[in-house]
């Protein structure tokens, strides 16, 4: 072999060589960073997710609102309501955001008229009606669009997906999976792929779950069929059909991106609820209360905040 | 040319061929479960699982020297422990003791007794390492404030198996103590939620874990493993598979922190960060796991799982199970863990003990630290054969 071919040959072993390691290691990479197809070529969802928007404050559009509970202040109108006792401690950190909405059309949601005085109920009694508060089971669609990171593991039958939220998951069966004898408060998936589309439909709900913190809701008729496509690989659109003649008059939708979580080391973190919420429920009915004003179940939430030496607003002015 | 470049392409062809079979080679060797691998060429660990057969975590010291049983003790086992039907006996109907003793053998599944005589495979005996004495302290220390709060119960003036250890008496000011560890077993008391067991609280769930069921679903770089246990105490498990760092030792989870890799057809899973609030038999946040997950053929998949902590045991420990693959129709049922969203025992437990002090406050009852809310009578009534002396 002369030495011209030498050099060739070594330069294409190189190569050569380069190309098969890459193509048979598999790269170690972060849960931030996908190839955007599975092995079976369908697009990859697998990875960690999370919506950036308001929708689970309420659905609809609306502006921005002084507190997660309000309270009228010295004008009678809504948009002059002030922060109410269980929130005021928090300052602007209870502020609740505006929003476009996710409502599709004319963004309204077509309840039956009986269903829409409970909405309006359930809005007024937020802290003592949604389910959330207690940690429980968010249900579906709520707990994709809650504000904190979801997984999603995809498998060629099952795909899984584990929320932040309470430690739910729930297992979208590809390979039609009979539902379940009992209502249920994450609903029964079944999914297939449509093109690039995962289509869910999701049955079997109780009545028990809301939609958002605004008190929309739903019964145990409750039929939800989801949608989602890849917008980008690093981003899907989540489009949900709601039905539920119980509740609603016609079928209506909502649809949002997701957005794929891109830091190299995302992972779900515990986020334990019950544990925390505990209080909350059961405060009550402790031998020495915490919370010193419970009246019966009522929990009479009286703000104490004492500014700190040096801290009030004149000194941190100086500062 | 053409001679100069075939000779190129047979070297390369050669030194390709040569990478390829290096890279592929050691998993092929490794290989006992041809075709069970995912579409993207991972090892494939999916399914329903769950062990089938009974085996004690402990070996009886009656089987000291044996580590398996032929299948006619096995079979005479299984005819043993049919006949004791555990807790189906009642004591006086309407006492506290029979309510105690609500779940009944109906309740109760006894599973066939398995090949083994403990899942414990190392040490070789069977046995669980002693304990530190440090854990040893602890335990003590745990149990001598459990006593107390049982001192004035009719559990400690009958002698009860429950109160060995303790003695009958008017109620220790104990009572009025925080436990010296934060609680997670049932105490007799309930000031508040911290006072119950985490089972009543619905946060019984461990890890490790030898009970339930397990439905794994995989992706390339991620296994996810949902627990099916307790009673909807279930709880979902992702398992990273980025070589990445453990999270920062400040964040403690209730089950820990798992990485994963692939050493040829095993899962092996390196799990820390548990947190003080969970305990595994005296250990929490200085466990220390790595677990070992092999699929063996179509219907089984290996676990075992070597448990650490030098504050608990003298040694580390390795438990093994084989788990069986579960049939999907036939367990399709929704195994969903609600056991927080149905939790009125909780809220009973406490109103029900504010009452009970209310009554005893107007002189209508008697004092609550009299009674016994803490030991599980139900679990009287016969001896497993399996587990039974010693």
């Amino acid at each position: 072999m002369s030495r011209r071919s030498l050099i060739a040959t070594i330069l294409v072993t190189a190569v050569v060589t380069a190309l098969v390691t890459v193509s048979t290691t598999r790269a170690v990479v972060g849960q931030g960073t996908r190839p955007a197809r599975t092995a079976d070529g369908k697009p990859n969802l697998s990875g960690v997710w999370q919506v950036n928007n308001e929708a689970n404050w309420d659905l609809q559009t609306h502006g921005a609102r002084a507190g997660a509970v309000t309270q009228h202040g010295v004008y009678p109108y809504a948009y002059a309501d002030v922060p109410a006792a269980p929130v005021l401690a928090l300052g602007a950190a209870a502020i609740v955001p505006g929003s476009l909405g996710v409502v599709q059309g004319d963004g309204q949601i077509p309840y039956t008229p009986a269903a829409a005085m409970k909405k309006a109920e359930n809005a007024a009694n937020w802290i003592d009606r949604d389910p959330e508060l207690k940690c429980y089971l968010p249900g579906i669609p709520r707990a994709t669009y809650m504000p904190y990171p979801f997984q999603i593991v995809q498998s060629s039958a099952k795909i899984q997906m584990i929320y932040t939220f309470s430690n739910a998951a729930r297992t979208i069966h590809l390979d039609q999976v009979a539902g379940p004898p009992d209502d249920t408060w994450m609903g029964h998936s079944v999914g297939q792929w449509e093109g690039d589309t995962l289509v869910v439909d999701v049955t079997h709900f109780n009545d028990k779950t809301w939609l958002d913190r605004a008190g929309n809701f739903h019964s145990d008729a409750l039929h939800v069929v989801e949608r989602f496509t890849p917008m980008s690989p690093d981003a899907l659109r989540y489009e949900v059909t709601i039905e539920d003649p119980n509740v609603f008059t016609k079928s209506w939708t909502i649809a949002m991106p997701i957005y794929r979580r891109l830091e190299p080391n995302i992972q779900l973190l515990d986020y334990p609820c019950i544990d925390f919420t505990e209080e909350f429920l059961y405060g009550h009915l402790r031998k020495q209360q915490l919370v010193k004003h419970w009246e019966g179940e009522t929990m009479a939430v009286d703000i104490t905040r004492k500014v700190p030496p040096g801290e009030r607003l004149f000194e941190w002015y100086g500062k | 040319m053409r001679k100069r470049l075939l000779e190129v392409l047979a070297v390369v062809g050669m030194v390709v061929a040569v990478i390829v079979l290096l890279k592929v080679a050691p998993a092929r060797s490794a290989s006992t479960a041809q075709g069970l691998k995912t579409a993207w060429g991972d090892p494939d660990l999916q399914g329903i699982w769950t062990d089938d057969y009974q085996t004690p975590l402990q070996r009886a010291a009656k089987y000291a020297s044996k580590a398996e049983f032929t299948d006619e003790e096995r079979a005479e086992l299984d005819r043993q422990r049919a006949s004791i039907l555990r807790r189906n006996q009642r004591v006086e109907v309407g006492t506290e003791r029979d309510v105690a003793g609500a779940y009944n053998a109906v309740f109760q599944s006894i599973k066939h007794t398995g090949k083994r005589t403990s899942l414990v495979v190392d040490p070789p005996d069977g046995r669980i390492p002693p304990l530190t004495s440090e854990a040893k302290q602890r335990g003590d220390t745990d149990r001598q404030f459990r006593l107390a709060l049982l001192q004035a119960t009719e559990t400690c003036k009958d002698g009860d198996a429950a109160c060995a250890g303790g003695k009958y008496g008017a109620r220790s000011p104990k009572y009025h103590e925080l436990p010296p560890f934060y609680n997670t077993g049932r105490l007799n008391r309930s000031d508040g939620p911290e006072d119950r067991s985490m089972t009543e609280r619905c946060m019984a769930a461990v890890l490790p874990d030898f009970t339930g069921y397990r439905r794994i679903v995989q992706a390339a770089g991620t296994v996810s493993i949902f627990y099916d246990v307790g009673q909807g105490q279930g709880w979902q498990r992702v398992i990273t598979l980025d070589q990445v760092p453990h999270v920062a030792s400040s964040v403690r989870q209730r089950f820990g922190d798992s990485r994963g890799h692939w050493e040829g057809n095993t899962l092996v899973v390196d799990v820390t960060n548990f947190s003080p609030k969970s305990d595994f038999m005296g250990a929490r946040e200085n466990l220390h796991l790595v677990e070992r997950w092999t699929r063996v053929d179509a219907k089984t998949l290996d676990y075992t799982v070597t448990i650490e902590d030098p504050t608990t045991w003298t040694k580390p420990w390795t438990v093994k199970q084989e788990m069986n693959r579960q049939d999907e129709q036939a367990n399709r049922i929704y195994y969903e863990p609600r056991c927080h969203e149905g939790n009125y025992g909780l809220p009973a437990l406490l109103s029900g003990t504010r009452a009970e002090e209310a009554a005893f406050a107007a002189g209508k009852g008697p004092d609550p630290a009299t009674k016994d809310s803490a030991t599980d009578f139900g679990t009287e009534g016969g001896v497993d054969a399996l587990t039974g002396g010693g």
